[in-house]
């Protein structure tokens, strides 16, 4: 990678190891990073610590969504998903557990993979991506046992419902529905762009950003950011946030996204933008809790720059990790 | 007298025993009388008993006197007699060690020896039924046969001396007559010059050069001798030659004695002058010390090196004597005129032409590191200074001319003088040609590209589709844009590149485009930073597809090379710039709700999806031969 390529790198897509001691970044290159968050953060870390433990090649487009299992990393890229093993790739060995994929209609052009969830209760995969369509794979089996057709224009981004078993799925046509996971049928179909609160037609229509949390949904793109009651599909609260949000997460009381502007924004339910933490990429594509282990409790962010920024305390950056 | 002297004390005595016994003298008178007698009588025989006694003594002691001194005298005369005979000893026996020390001459005199002697001399002289018993008789011999063979070669000696000056004058007539020749050559030679123009065999020339390159410094003769080889043996087109003043560099050369005593007359006139007038201000004494640091070598080499195109690049090198090191002044002189390019004045300015032949040769410092002490004891802060008065000194120079200077210490280089030229000769004279066609190439498509035409060769037709609606302008460039300043942080703009913009417009939309072009191109790939001006002002810093639109100008190198040698790269990048712009506006008009009457740019490229992942980007990539776009 020479530094005319570093200065063109994106980063797409993060996941933290089962562990919480490892984080795994995926760029326009094709490219999986995997960098040790313990060296990191720790007292003695130095210029070396920042940069990848490993870097590999893992696919031929760009990686746009990785997803962490118990044991596994899964990445997808031009139109395939291929599984890695964390043991392995702490390990530095870079063999793929298995790559899988789903079986499209057109052949002109290979879509690409936007977003990845699990379904914990039947150990599924679900998959959207460039071909409009949202993918449906048993993980244990690896067959795609069903497809989920209805959406008008790729897939943005997909979230899922434990309680009720619904997927959300976002997409550049402007809708957000809402399928049942048992029944593969749609429930509900949400055109975001036609509630005037939300709608910023100079922006456009496309929903690229979706998060629940029980009755509540978050979504954004073209239109606001706005905070949904899904009971009574009705929007309660728009962020007056200027550019497009690509990725939003609620955490505790808080609802932290990113997107087109170099900062990472803390809203409240009610609406109010808190703060808005400036950061090293001129605009945001991912942002990731470390959730899973209490010592290693960061968020990270990666966007247009080959570097990812990293919060220790989620009011300021600390450090940045580069590729 | 003694005998009185006896009388007197016995009467004396006689007189005490009188005296004392003055009672008993009634008595005594008559006895004593007679017995006074008696007395007296036996005192006078008494006394001529003494007497006698006495002379006998006198007698005895002068007989003895007289037998020691007699005895004396003997004793005395043989004494005499044995210490002459001691000195006589002596003086023999020195005789005997100085005749015993006694070296003859003789004895200096090597002789052969014993068996080589009763071999060689004949009979008369050896002698050898006297000479083997009588060691004298031997030694004279052979003395008689030393010199006998002594005379016989002073003999010949004499005769071998007359040859010699017999042999002596024919020489010097010989020689007479060799240096009566030379002018008739000189004659010839001058008379051959047409014929040797007509062959273009040029021996007269070389020969001059040759005559005049043995007063080059070694470095500059290194290079010579280098390059002539280079030229003779892989590019006919190098030449080399020497200019400048041979006579003031025979003078640098001169030997030291006449010098001094110039120096010590001149010296001394100084003075006297010295005293007259007023000493030099400091400033102009610094100033002389500083032109003489920087005096350069009266000759200087000149090497041309001609390209395919007819246009030729000439280098200037010159040798800094206290300083010891080279430096090149450059001159490119073209078949067509150059004149014409507003923007590419910068090209082939001979000051910044030669910059960074090999990476990070900017031949603005000396790379001999003693020079820093010496530029410090006159005061130069900066070679950079007089740079442009010199001429560079590039680190190639210095290897082409077999100077090494271990200034990074990162590489051990075991090749001096010659072999170091050598090894980089080929690859400096490759690299100069490249650097110049390439400039060549790039003033030509500025000029072109001034008229917002953008020379697109052949061969690279293929990169792009057949009708591109946007429109190119080229503007020289002042810095601070603030687009650029994340390529500064990144690093990757130095002092020594190029600046240019350009600006592609097409309707109302109008993209500013910054290029960086570093001196090596197009060995490195001219940096795009991008700003479009359409319903409001967006770069690739604010937004993903015009960063997305750099870096496909930008990243792509195998793509946008074309041909070897690659002098196409920047019109295919500039090509490339035009295309991105017509789908980013076609694309653009697209996505939006189109609210507003009809759109400003119709589509007309043909791609399959407009918007793909999630940043949205729009179909760059341009496929061949199905003349579609899509993404990457």
């Amino acid at each position: 990678m020479g530094p005319v390529e570093l200065l063109h790198m994106s980063v797409f897509s993060q996941s933290f190891s089962p562990c919480g001691r490892f984080l795994a970044a995926g760029n326009n290159y094709g490219e999986i990073a995997v960098f040790s968050l313990s060296a990191a953060l720790s007292p003695d870390a130095s210029e070396g610590s920042q940069k990848p433990i490993l870097n590999f090649t893992a696919h031929d487009g760009p990686v746009f969504t990785l997803l962490s299992t118990d044991t596994h990393l899964l990445s997808a890229g031009n139109g395939e998903i291929s599984a890695w093993s964390w043991a392995e790739l702490i390990k530095k060995s870079t063999k793929a557990a298995w790559t899988r994929k789903p079986s499209y209609e057109t052949s002109l052009e290979i879509p690409e993979i936007n977003a990845m969830i699990i379904n914990p209760k039947d150990n599924s995969l679900i998959v959207g991506g460039g071909d409009n369509n949202i993918h449906i794979m048993d993980m244990e089996t690896g067959i795609f046992k069903s497809v989920l057709k209805g959406h008008t224009d790729y897939i943005h981004c997909l979230c899922f419902k434990e309680r009720e078993g619904e997927i959300l799925s976002g997409g550049e046509d402007g809708a957000v529905r809402i399928w049942d996971s048992r029944t593969n049928r749609p429930v509900h179909c949400i055109e975001v762009f036609r509630y005037e609160e939300c709608a910023r037609p100079q922006f456009g229509k496309w929903i690229s950003c979706l998060a629940t949390d029980s009755d509540w949904m978050l979504c954004g793109g073209g239109p606001s950011l706005s905070l949904w009651h899904l009971r009574s599909m009705s929007p309660t609260s728009v962020f007056p946030l200027p550019g497009c949000q690509r990725e939003a997460v609620f955490h505790q009381d808080l609802i932290m996204s990113v997107g087109e502007g170099p900062y990472v924004s803390h809203c409240l339910h009610g609406g109010t933008v808190k703060a808005q933490i400036p950061c090293t990429p001129s605009s945001l594509n991912t942002l990731a809790l470390n959730l899973k282990n209490t010592e290693h409790r960061v968020m990270t962010v990666g966007g247009s720059s080959h570097q990812i920024d990293v919060f220790t305390n989620f009011s300021y950056r600390a450090f940045s990790l580069s590729f | 007298m003694s005998s009185d002297a006896v009388k007197k004390r016995k009467p004396k005595v006689i007189r005490n025993e009188e005296g004392t016994p003055e009672t008993k003298r009634g008595r005594a008178e008559g006895e004593q009388s007679v017995e006074m007698e008696e007395r007296r009588r036996q005192c006078s025989v008494h006394f001529i008993t003494l007497k006698k006694l006495n002379r006998l003594a006198h007698m005895r002691l002068k007989k003895g006197r007289d037998q020691t001194h007699e005895a004396k005298q003997r004793v005395d005369v043989l004494h005499l007699q044995l210490q002459n005979l001691l000195y006589e000893v002596m003086h023999l026996q020195k005789e005997i060690n100085k005749c015993l020390e006694f070296k003859s001459q003789h004895e200096e005199i090597e002789l052969v020896s014993e068996e080589e002697f009763f071999q060689e001399a004949p009979a008369e002289i050896s002698r050898p039924h006297v000479t083997r018993d009588d060691h004298h008789q031997l030694t004279l011999a052979r003395l008689d046969w030393e010199l006998e063979q002594r005379k016989r070669l002073a003999e010949q000696y004499k005769m071998s001396l007359a040859r010699k000056e017999k042999i002596h004058k024919a020489i010097e007539q010989k020689r007479e007559y060799l240096s009566s020749l030379q002018p008739g050559l000189q004659n010839i030679m001058q008379a051959s010059l047409p014929v040797q123009e007509c062959l273009s065999m040029p021996f007269e020339q070389m020969q001059k050069q040759a005559e005049v390159a043995r007063h080059l410094p070694p470095p500059l003769y290194v290079l010579l001798v280098q390059a002539a080889a280079y030229g003779q043996a892989c590019d006919k087109t190098l030449s080399a030659s020497i200019s400048g003043d041979v006579d003031e560099a025979k003078a640098l050369s001169r030997p030291p004695e006449d010098s001094q005593d110039d120096e010590s007359d001149s010296d001394a006139e100084e003075e006297q002058q010295n005293t007259k007038r007023r000493r030099a201000t400091v400033g102009v004494q610094l100033d002389d010390k500083r032109k003489e640091m920087l005096r350069r070598h009266p000759l200087s080499l000149c090497v041309d090196l001609k390209c395919k195109d007819g246009s030729v690049l000439h280098l200037f090198f010159y040798y800094l004597m206290n300083l010891n090191i080279l430096t090149v002044k450059t001159k490119v002189s073209t078949t067509t005129d150059l004149s014409g390019a507003v923007s590419a004045g910068e090209l082939l300015n001979s000051e910044s032409l030669l910059n960074c032949l090999y990476a990070s040769d900017h031949g603005q410092e000396t790379p001999n590191p003693t020079n820093r002490y010496q530029f410090d004891k006159v005061g130069i802060t900066t070679f950079a200074d007089y740079v442009s008065d010199l001429g560079h000194p590039y680190v190639w120079v210095q290897k082409l001319g077999g100077l090494q200077f271990s200034s990074d210490g990162a590489q051990v280089c075991v090749l001096m003088g010659s072999a170091l030229s050598a090894s980089h000769m080929e690859r400096t004279m490759k690299l100069l040609q490249g650097r110049l066609q390439a400039r060549l190439a790039l003033h030509k498509q500025f000029s072109s590209l001034e008229h917002s035409i953008i020379p697109v060769s052949g061969e690279c037709q293929h990169l792009f589709p057949a009708k591109v609606v946007s429109g190119l302008t080229l503007v020289p460039v002042e810095q601070e844009l603030g687009f650029v300043q994340h390529v500064l942080k990144a690093g990757l703009l130095r002092e020594t590149d190029l600046f240019f913009m350009a600006v592609v417009e097409r309707g109302t939309a109008r993209l500013l485009a910054a290029v960086v072009v570093n001196p090596r191109y197009p060995e490195v790939m001219p940096l795009f930073s991008l700003s479009l001006h359409w319903k409001g002002e967006r770069s690739g810093r604010t937004e993903d597809n015009l960063r997305a639109m750099e870096s496909e100008v930008n990243v792509f190198r195998a793509e946008l090379q074309g041909p070897r040698p690659g002098f196409q790269l920047l019109t295919n990048q500039i090509q490339r710039l035009c295309v991105c712009l017509d789908v980013y506006l076609e694309m653009e008009s697209q996505v939006c709700d189109g609210s507003e009457g009809p759109k400003e740019f119709p589509r007309e490229k043909m791609c399959l999806r407009t918007a793909r992942g999630p940043s949205r980007l729009k179909p760059f990539k341009y496929n061949h031969p199905q003349g579609f776009f899509s993404h990457r």
